[in-house]
């Protein structure tokens, strides 16, 4: 086997450091699994679970400070595709696609999988379309990208500004999910656990910008594999002989649905256009698990699909990820890990909701409120069920439960060691850092790169510039703490609307970019900025009831009038210099250096020669 | 590194490449679901299959879709020369 010039550059020794983490997350977990036997006072343990995986997140991306700058925004580009892949997966939707699309899985059924799907299709598009040219372009930020390739710094500073919505949005998403994981792990406030992930995420991320968050991303997207894979195969092995619940939880869908057939749960008949997600309080139980279009019209399943692929293909959290492989092979190759880990991981919940949904018709539909289990007491007493018991035999529409709860009640339902729980709430607060950190770092590095520097193309020398970016991290980390514990909201639909303006902003404008030559300044500014302003309006118009359309997917009727607005724009504007033409040539071919690397090189060496 | 007579076969080539990786799939991803609830009748794996295909399948399409992308495309960046040195 050869050893290529790539290949050379990434750590051999990675697997061996990620092997140590994945030994001490398990055995972690082990000591409190004896330490509960032992009788080790519950506080003690449930502030460990918190405290210690935070902690080496922290610990693993303080060692990985750095003072370069290629490795504080692109982490030197050595990051190989498998870990790239894990830590796209589980930053694509963040802590929200764990947490709520357990609930909605248990609440709404299989609707829920319109987010699966959607999410998928966004890594294959990125995969074929997007990813390969990014990473050959090489630059940090998206907006950086976009001024970049059309040579136009209003693009680039318009384009920072628009992305400060939705990157926001989805910060504050992932934090609520993180907060509460975190308070009802520790019995802490919220107030107090939005400061302690403020500060995990600034020491994480604040020395080392991309390498730490690449390899403290890592390490906490290992925590939520475990965290999600243990209770639900040791469930599995209970409910169907072996731990691989991914693949055999079909009987047991089979025989739920056998028992709501006898109990007569009507299938709905939905007008295309509706769209019934559970929200964030008591959600009855009223629809068939497995009965398709029962909760979402069939327009509205397609629409959030591809509004979610549109997000995700471009979402600017992920590709500075893209930016940081070491070549454009690999960076292909990362999105296929991405769906690897991803799929698993959602066939996983989808496993864990059925295994609940389960129980629930086992174990609670037809009783009397006298005669409930008293695991479901207790679900009751601590604010996560609710039960209306003024119906004799409770019927399964009497049972209510909290969407974002359901994932963590697993090892409840089935009275697991208490351990199990705290492991599945580590699981949560490990997703919610990893993808607010990925936002927070994005969203910093925009602020400070396009916002601040984004005046001028020669970027100031590497400590003035990492030191603005450092600052940018921190206020944003700050602002996004703040904003989480104030502002109300669902943070589903959060990060729906996230998606869907970050797709409808910058989606075509990106796919245009690399698959149109002609397209130009004119046209690029129009798209973006006429697909942001019709996404926007439009969320608040159906937000206020103006539309009859939900204001999840209102962003998607966005995409045709930003790409109306980019061919006009092109049409009247000037045509694009040779320049930028070339530029466009040379990001369409994979081999040669990355483009933004031979320009630094070269401004160096300008200033080198330059006379003293 | 790429000649200059090249470059615009290897751009048709990546095109056809893209185009036929990317629409059977956002086919199946557009068609599949308005079909689930008849394929739901039927059995596969014990799974009713229209929530089979939604789950399983699609994922293991799109794994399929990125597999033999990457493979394809590379054998087309190293028959136009285009690939990355090594």
């Amino acid at each position: 086997m050869s050893t290529t010039q790539r290949n050379r550059l990434v750590n051999p020794r990675l697997g061996t450091y990620f092997g140590i983490f994945v030994s001490a997350f398990v055995s972690l977990l082990l000591i409190a699994v004896i330490a509960e036997q032992l009788g080790v006072p519950d506080v003690a343990l449930r502030w460990s679970m918190l405290l210690a995986p935070l902690g080496l997140y922290a610990a693993i991306g303080i060692a990985a400070h750095t003072q370069e700058v290629p490795d504080f925004f692109a982490a030197g580009r050595r990051v190989p595709a498998f870990f790239t892949g894990l830590a796209l997966a589980v930053t694509a939707i963040g802590g929200v696609g764990f947490v709520s699309m357990t609930g909605l899985l248990l609440i709404n059924g299989s609707d829920a999988l319109c987010i699966v799907n959607g999410v998928v299709a966004g890594f294959v598009v990125c995969s074929v379309g997007v990813a390969p040219y990014i990473r050959k372009f090489g630059c940090y930020s998206v907006p950086s990208y976009l001024g970049r390739r059309f040579d136009s710094r209003l693009l680039r500073v318009v384009t920072a500004t628009i992305l400060c919505a939705p990157l926001l949005l989805f910060i504050i998403a992932e934090l609520k999910i993180g907060l509460i994981a975190a308070s009802w792990l520790t019995g802490a406030s919220e107030r107090a656990m939005a400061i302690l992930f403020a500060v995990t995420i600034v020491s994480a991320i604040g020395l080392g910008g991309m390498r730490s968050l690449s390899w403290s991303g890592t390490a906490a997207a290992l925590a939520v594999i475990i965290a999600i894979i243990v209770p639900a195969a040791v469930a599995a092995l209970e409910f169907t002989n072996l731990p691989i619940g991914q693949f055999t939880h079909g009987p047991v869908l089979r025989a739920i649905g056998k028992l709501e057939h006898t109990q007569g749960i009507p299938v709905p008949i939905l007008s295309p256009f509706v769209f019934d997600f559970a929200g964030t309080g008591f959600e009855p139980l009223t629809r068939r698990i497995s009965a398709p279009f029962s909760s979402l019209g069939s327009a509205s399943y397609v629409l959030t699909s591809l509004m979610l692929m549109m997000g995700v293909a471009i979402a600017p959290w992920l590709l500075p990820r893209i930016g940081a492989t070491p070549g454009v092979f690999d960076a292909r190759k990362s999105l296929g890990w991405a769906v690897f880990a991803y799929g698993g991981l959602m066939l996983t919940l989808a496993a864990v909701a059925v295994f609940e949904r389960s129980i629930v018709m086992k174990e609670l539909v037809g009783q009397s409120t006298g005669t409930l289990p008293q695991w479901f007491s207790s679900l009751v007493a601590a604010g996560h069920a609710a039960v209306d018991g003024r119906l004799p035999n409770l019927p399964l529409s009497s049972f209510a439960f909290k969407r974002d709860a359901a994932l963590f009640t697993l090892p409840i339902f089935n009275e697991y060691p208490a351990a199990l729980l705290y492991l599945s709430l580590a699981g949560g607060v490990a997703a919610a850092f990893a993808s607010a950190s990925a936002t927070i770092f994005a969203l910093g590095s925009i602020i400070a790169e396009d916002g601040f520097n984004g005046g001028h193309w020669e970027a100031p020398s590497a400590t003035p510039r990492l030191l603005v970016a450092r600052a940018a991290i921190v206020f944003t980390a700050i602002i996004g703490a703040a904003l989480a514990v104030a502002l109300p909201g669902d943070p589903l639909m959060l990060v729906l609307w996230a998606l869907g303006l970050c797709g409808a902003a910058i989606f075509p404008v990106v796919m245009l970019s690399i698959w149109w030559k002609r397209i130009n300044a004119w046209g690029a500014l129009a798209c973006v900025i006429v697909g942001f302003v019709v996404a926007f309006g439009g969320i608040l118009a159906a937000q206020a009831n103006w539309l009859g359309i939900p204001s999840a997917l209102v962003s998607i009727f966005a995409i045709p009038a930003g790409l109306l607005a980019a061919a006009i724009g092109t049409r009247i504007g000037p045509a694009p210099s040779r320049q930028v033409l070339e530029l466009v040539r040379d990001i369409r071919v994979p081999g040669g250096e990355t483009v933004y690397d031979r320009e630094q090189r070269l401004l160096r060496l300008k200033q080198r020669q330059r006379p003293l | 590194m790429i000649q200059r007579k090249e470059r615009k076969p290897y751009w048709r080539h990546t095109k056809f490449q893209m185009v036929a990786s990317l629409l059977p799939f956002l086919m199946i991803l557009v068609v599949f679901p308005l079909y689930a609830e008849p394929l739901n009748s039927k059995l596969f794996l014990g799974f009713p299959l229209g929530y089979f295909l939604a789950a399983h399948g699609l994922i293991l399409i799109a794994l399929f879709t990125i597999a033999s992308f990457v493979n394809r495309q590379d054998a087309i960046d190293h028959w136009h020369g285009a690939h990355e040195d090594s």
